[in-house]
């Protein structure tokens, strides 16, 4: 069987898009990837971060700014791959601030590894079509869509009435699951993120469907806040997104 | 099939087509007598975009052969639009040369964008060997 692959969506931070090009151009020639879209600077790309769905950005740079800004994006969408084009490595703390965040570094002086290097983390991108048959079955006690609810509202009424069981989140960038126990988050998990990053990364959803099932319950305990908490962390931090943007 | 040169006319002209619009946005800002304050962020953001302009235009219109015919309308738009207060003080005639150039260059962008985007999409149900295939087959015979 032919397993259908989804077009990579690419996200590229580049100051200077016509005249420093030659990432883009690479880029240009990879098949199965939507055209990049590109913006100029970092505010633009936290508003279409939040608008749009991507799987990774990639930040065109000198390094120490680059990671900045990549390590800007990290703290906002704990999920995006993110990857920096540096002409050099930069001082250590870059390279170590870029391994700790997860920032992949690739560099542009190698004439030949810089090519195959991008185009190697392009293709670590590619993820198959989800089934369309992968629906919600009509028994499941709550439904609904996250354009007409946000996620911490559906949070916030099922915590508020000691509800126990499992949200299933599904979107464009895949399917999340939060285990709630008498009204208390137990566990989360979203792609590798596990606990309180993959809960931050779901409240950032505004496109997708969700369901509940009532008295499913994890083994696993990777939130061990309360709810109250969570919730005020992250509609601080959603905030404090919303403030990059207007920058 | 994906053609590279393609691609690379199809991003600059959307850079480009963006950078206009924006500058259509602030210019549409600073006509509107009903919007009074023009601040010190909304003129350097004018700016920015300004300046981007004004160094690419003449490269990606080069790119997309249309300078001779679009270099002249981009510049006087440019030239008059100097700020979005000094929009807000243009006489009526200037507004109206002004939005009539904006327009002139925004239409013609518009139509090559749909036309590279025709091209795309025929080259995308192509094979490469179909490619040169079809275009070997057409190629005219020599005259002896």
């Amino acid at each position: 069987m032919v397993t259908a692959v989804v077009e990579t969506r690419l996200l590229v931070l580049n100051a200077d898009p016509v005249f420093q090009d030659e990432a883009l151009a690479i880029l240009d020639s990879i098949d199965r990837i939507e055209t990049p879209r590109v913006v100029r600077t970092l505010s633009e790309a936290i508003a279409t971060l939040i608008e749009e769905n991507f799987d990774a950005i990639l930040i065109e740079n000198g390094a120490a700014i680059a990671v900045e800004q990549a390590v800007n994006v990290r703290q906002h969408f704990p999920s995006l791959k993110v990857a920096c084009l540096t002409p050099d490595r930069g001082a250590a703390d870059s390279v170590a601030m870029a391994e700790q965040q997860d920032i992949t570094l690739i560099l542009r002086q190698q004439r030949r590894g810089f090519p195959r290097k991008l185009k190697n983390f392009v293709h670590s991108l590619e993820r198959p079509a989800a089934s369309p048959s992968e629906g919600i079955d009509p028994c499941h006690s709550l439904i609904g869509n996250l354009n007409q609810f946000s996620a911490a509202e559906i949070l916030q009424m099922s915590c508020l009435s000691q509800r126990s069981g499992r949200f299933t989140f599904k979107s464009g960038r895949g399917n999340s699951e939060i285990y709630l126990q008498q009204g208390s988050v137990r566990h989360a998990v979203f792609g590798s993120l596990e606990g309180e990053l993959a809960v931050a990364e779901i409240f950032r959803w505004r496109q997708g469907r969700f369901y509940f099932e009532e008295g499913i319950i994890s083994q696993e305990q990777t939130v061990n806040r309360p709810w109250a908490h969570l919730l005020i962390d992250n509609l601080q931090k959603l905030d404090e997104t919303l403030e990059l943007v207007s920058v | 099939m994906r053609d590279k040169g393609l691609e690379t006319k199809l991003r600059l002209l959307t850079l480009q087509l963006d950078n206009w619009k924006k500058l259509h946005d602030f210019i549409t800002y600073g006509l509107d007598k009903a919007k009074p304050i023009i601040s010190a962020e909304q003129e350097r953001q004018f700016t920015e975009v300004r300046a981007d302009l004004l160094q690419e235009t003449a490269y990606a219109f080069n790119a997309l052969s249309i300078l001779s015919e679009l270099s002249g309308k981009a510049m006087n738009v440019l030239q008059r639009a100097s700020s979005i207060r000094g929009v807000r003080d243009l006489t009526n005639d200037e507004i109206r040369r002004l939005e009539a150039e904006w327009n002139g260059v925004f239409t013609k962008l518009g139509v090559v964008q749909g036309q590279l985007k025709a091209n795309r999409k025929q080259l995308a149900s192509q094979t490469i060997i179909r490619y040169f295939l079809g275009r070997f087959l057409r190629r005219p015979a020599t005259a002896h």
